[in-house]
């Protein structure tokens, strides 16, 4: 009886501070967003060559703002902090909040706490078309992007829209149809992959350093054709945030609440296609991101999209962004590793602690 | 009878870039639409105008006259009247293996290289002092493992060799530099020279090249002669022996790699006086012990002695037995860096691979390779 009381008051206890935050939205937001204004500057200024964090706060300020700062770094520092640093960071948020977004577009849509921005062979798809890409007997460099970003674009959007396709044939109630569709289809191109990879002999490294993920080519035109992608495929995913919630409820029901169901499932499903698409493009494939903010942002929360889809997009792009920081400060670490080796057991914790309490 | 060796790539040349690298600073603002139609447009261009493989130089006919004099190859060194000072030669123009034109204004004096072989190459010339990056596999010679890393098995640190500011970059070609690194390092305005050799002809271009960059070609000149004629000594040492088939033992874990047909260490293995087995196809890099048995290869050669692997260990391996070379005992390990590595003890390394497979040759014993393994007597 007295263990039982005294574990309720501890656990209150102890959570009384997400308790706290989990009726002020608005607070949550605006933490986050003063959390990426942190990780920016931290990104922009650590990194594997030591510049005096004074240095970068003038470099910025002289470049971005005008301010009459006298010059008295180094011509590499200004290149290092302005073309290597910069679009780097920026790029890691976009794809951040990409991949967040689109998780959390997936688990509602699919009802499956397990479905993640590359459940419907998005993930597979690319890497096919990137390996495809690398061993084409052709290099085409356009804009600073490749063939493989390309391939991997158009590789993702594909499987996808296959898998679309296909899982409307069959009689299974859609839901299950196209997750098992997903699998199947995934598991198809994934073996394509792996023939692709056996034959690619010295090519092998660069399929392989995609298929982990990295930011360590990022560009600023890699951002200026990524990132309008993203930004479209957001809109229309928050657009239809209320559809989303209603589609929680089950198809049936949604419909009763006057949902266009097919139109808006529709919709969902292309835009956080889109925006996973144009983050595997940029970063290769990026696991636990787009698995576990959704979820992280939901045990705080709730389950309301429209408060989920939103502070998932700002809280995963500060963690990608610190996760890259991770990874490129010791050299170059696969920034897949780094943010599971970062989320995976602050996840277990916060599941362990509200396990009794948690809502799709 | 002896058959006529050639450095003729089997048709596996690697694809070459065309031409330089795409120009770095874009309008930030244009359509998607736009960007695709002129993907297309680039990917025909690129189909349209590959570029020529390298004219293949048939240089190391079995006659037995080493004649100094007949140093083929179309060498990218411009012409030099006597040994003028290096800062002479410059301002001059390099062609790298890629095809890439670099205008080089002075004597580079920070230089970054980005493969063993380079950092080799570039000590041997006498300018090791002018290096200031290397990789984390550098290993010869000694002073270069102190070298600061900029690249890695996972690519270039790019903010390393930013930061370094070089005026010369010395990259590995066929993606042994990665090739968004290189794109990346030009588009930041770093000079780089993409060096890659097919063939053995190529490793003596590819370091006259790299003497060319930095202005060290009487060193390059003198390097590349003595290569030429120790080349020409073994080759000599060869006429006329039988060529056994050999095989190349690459590796052993979780398959058995062999070189591929047509591939540098099979030029190699055929240079001195073997019959290379080799792999089904030139993107192939492993060899089933089924095929590997129906060739029979006479003499065995362990690249991967370096790696803990020799001789005595073959006997125990299922179904090894069943080779001539296990049978009468001729497996016999090399320095595996020494004979694969493009650099100037290449020719050093043809001497070891030939040493081990003909044993009875008056060839000269190499000078600095080991072969990691006990000798067996």
């Amino acid at each position: 009886m007295n263990t039982g009381v005294a574990a309720a008051r501890r656990t209150f206890a102890r959570s009384g501070w997400v308790d706290a935050l989990r009726h002020r939205p608005m607070a949550l937001a605006v933490a986050g967003l003063a959390l990426i204004v942190v990780c920016l500057v931290a990104g922009v200024a650590i990194g594997n060559v030591a510049i005096a964090p004074a240095d970068t706060l003038a470099i910025l300020a002289h470049r971005f703002l005008g301010w009459p700062v006298a010059v008295t770094w180094p011509q590499s520092a200004e290149t290092i902090v302005l073309e290597l640093r910069l679009p780097r960071v920026l790029l890691a948020m976009a794809v951040g909040a990409a991949l967040s977004l689109a998780g959390t577009t997936f688990q509602g849509l699919l009802r499956n706490p397990l479905a993640d921005p590359y459940v419907l062979g998005t993930a597979s798809g690319a890497a096919l078309g990137a390996a495809i890409a690398v061993l084409l007997p052709i290099q085409v460099a356009l804009l600073g992007l490749g063939l493989l970003h390309l391939f991997a674009f158009v590789g993702a959007l594909l499987a996808v829209a296959v898998v679309y396709r296909v899982s409307r044939l069959g009689a299974l109630s859609s839901l299950t149809s196209v997750l098992l569709t997903g699998y199947a289809v995934g598991s198809l191109l994934a073996a394509g992959l792996v023939m692709t990879m056996y034959l690619s002999g010295n090519n092998l490294r660069q399929i392989f350093f995609y298929l982990l993920g990295s930011f360590s080519l990022a560009s600023w035109t890699q951002l200026a054709v990524s990132l309008p992608i993203i930004v479209v495929g957001s809109l229309l995913i928050v657009s239809r945030a209320r559809s989303l919630n209603a589609l929680l409820l089950g198809e049936d029901t949604a419909a009763h609440l006057g949902i266009n169901v097919h139109r808006d499932r529709l919709t969902l499903l292309g835009g956080a296609t889109l925006v996973t698409a144009a983050a595997v493009a940029v970063s290769g494939l990026i696991g636990f991101v787009g698995l576990v903010v959704p979820h992280l942002v939901r045990l705080v929360v709730g389950p309301n999209a429209r408060l989920v889809l939103p502070l998932s997009a700002i809280y995963g792009a500060s963690f990608l962004a610190l996760a890259d920081m991770a990874a490129r400060t010791p050299g170059e670490l696969p920034v897949g590793v780094v943010t599971a080796i970062l989320g995976a057991p602050f996840f277990l914790y916060l599941l362990r602690r509200y396990r009794n309490s948690y809502a799709l | 009878m002896v058959v006529p060796i050639s450095f003729v790539r089997k048709g596996n040349a690697p694809m070459r870039k065309t031409g330089p690298s795409a120009p770095s600073d874009h309008g930030k603002g244009f359509s998607y639409a736009s960007t695709l139609i002129g993907l297309a447009l680039t990917l025909f261009l690129a189909f349209g105008c590959q570029a020529p493989a390298r004219t293949p130089t048939l240089s190391a006919q079995p006659t037995p006259t080493p004649t100094l004099a007949s140093t083929p190859a179309p060498t990218p060194t411009p012409t030099v009247a006597a040994t003028p000072s290096p800062a002479a030669l410059f301002p001059r123009t390099v062609v790298d293996d890629e095809g890439t034109t670099l205008e080089i204004d002075a004597p580079p004096t920070d230089i970054v290289s980005l493969t063993p072989a380079n950092t080799e190459i570039v000590f041997a010339l006498g300018a090791g002092d002018r290096l200031r990056g290397g990789t984390d596999f550098d290993d010869y010679p000694p002073e270069a493992v102190d070298l600061p890393d900029v690249a890695t098995f996972t690519g270039v640190l790019i903010e390393k060799v930013v930061d370094i500011q070089p005026d010369l970059v010395l990259a590995g070609g066929n993606n042994f530099t990665p090739a968004g690194d290189i794109d990346r390092l030009r588009d930041l305005g770093i000079p780089v020279l993409v060096v890659y050799a097919a063939s053995v002809d190529q490793v003596l271009d590819d370091i006259n090249l790299i003497g060319a960059a930095i202005g060290a070609d009487a060193e390059a000149d003198e390097i590349t002669s003595g290569m030429r004629q120790r080349i020409d000594e073994v080759t000599a040492a060869l006429a006329g022996v039988d060529r056994p088939r050999v095989f190349y033992e690459l590796g052993i874990e979780p398959e058995i790699f062999g070189p591929a047909p047509g591939s540098f260490v099979a030029d190699m293995v055929s240079l001195a006086g073997g019959e290379p087995i080799t792999t089904t196809d030139p993107a192939v890099f492993s060899i089933s012990l089924e095929r590997l048995v129906t060739e029979d290869p006479e003499v065995i050669i362990l690249g991967d002695a370096a790696y803990g692997v020799c001789p005595q260990d073959l006997a125990t391996r299922p179904g090894w037995v069943a080779m001539t070379a296990v049978r009468d005992g001729r497996v016999r390990p090399v320095d595996d860096i020494v004979v694969t590595r493009p650099a100037p003890r290449l020719a050093e390394g043809l001497a070891a691979l030939a040493l081990a497979i003909h044993p009875d040759t008056d060839i000269a014993p190499p000078v600095g390779v080991s072969t990691h393994c006990p000798s067996p007597d």
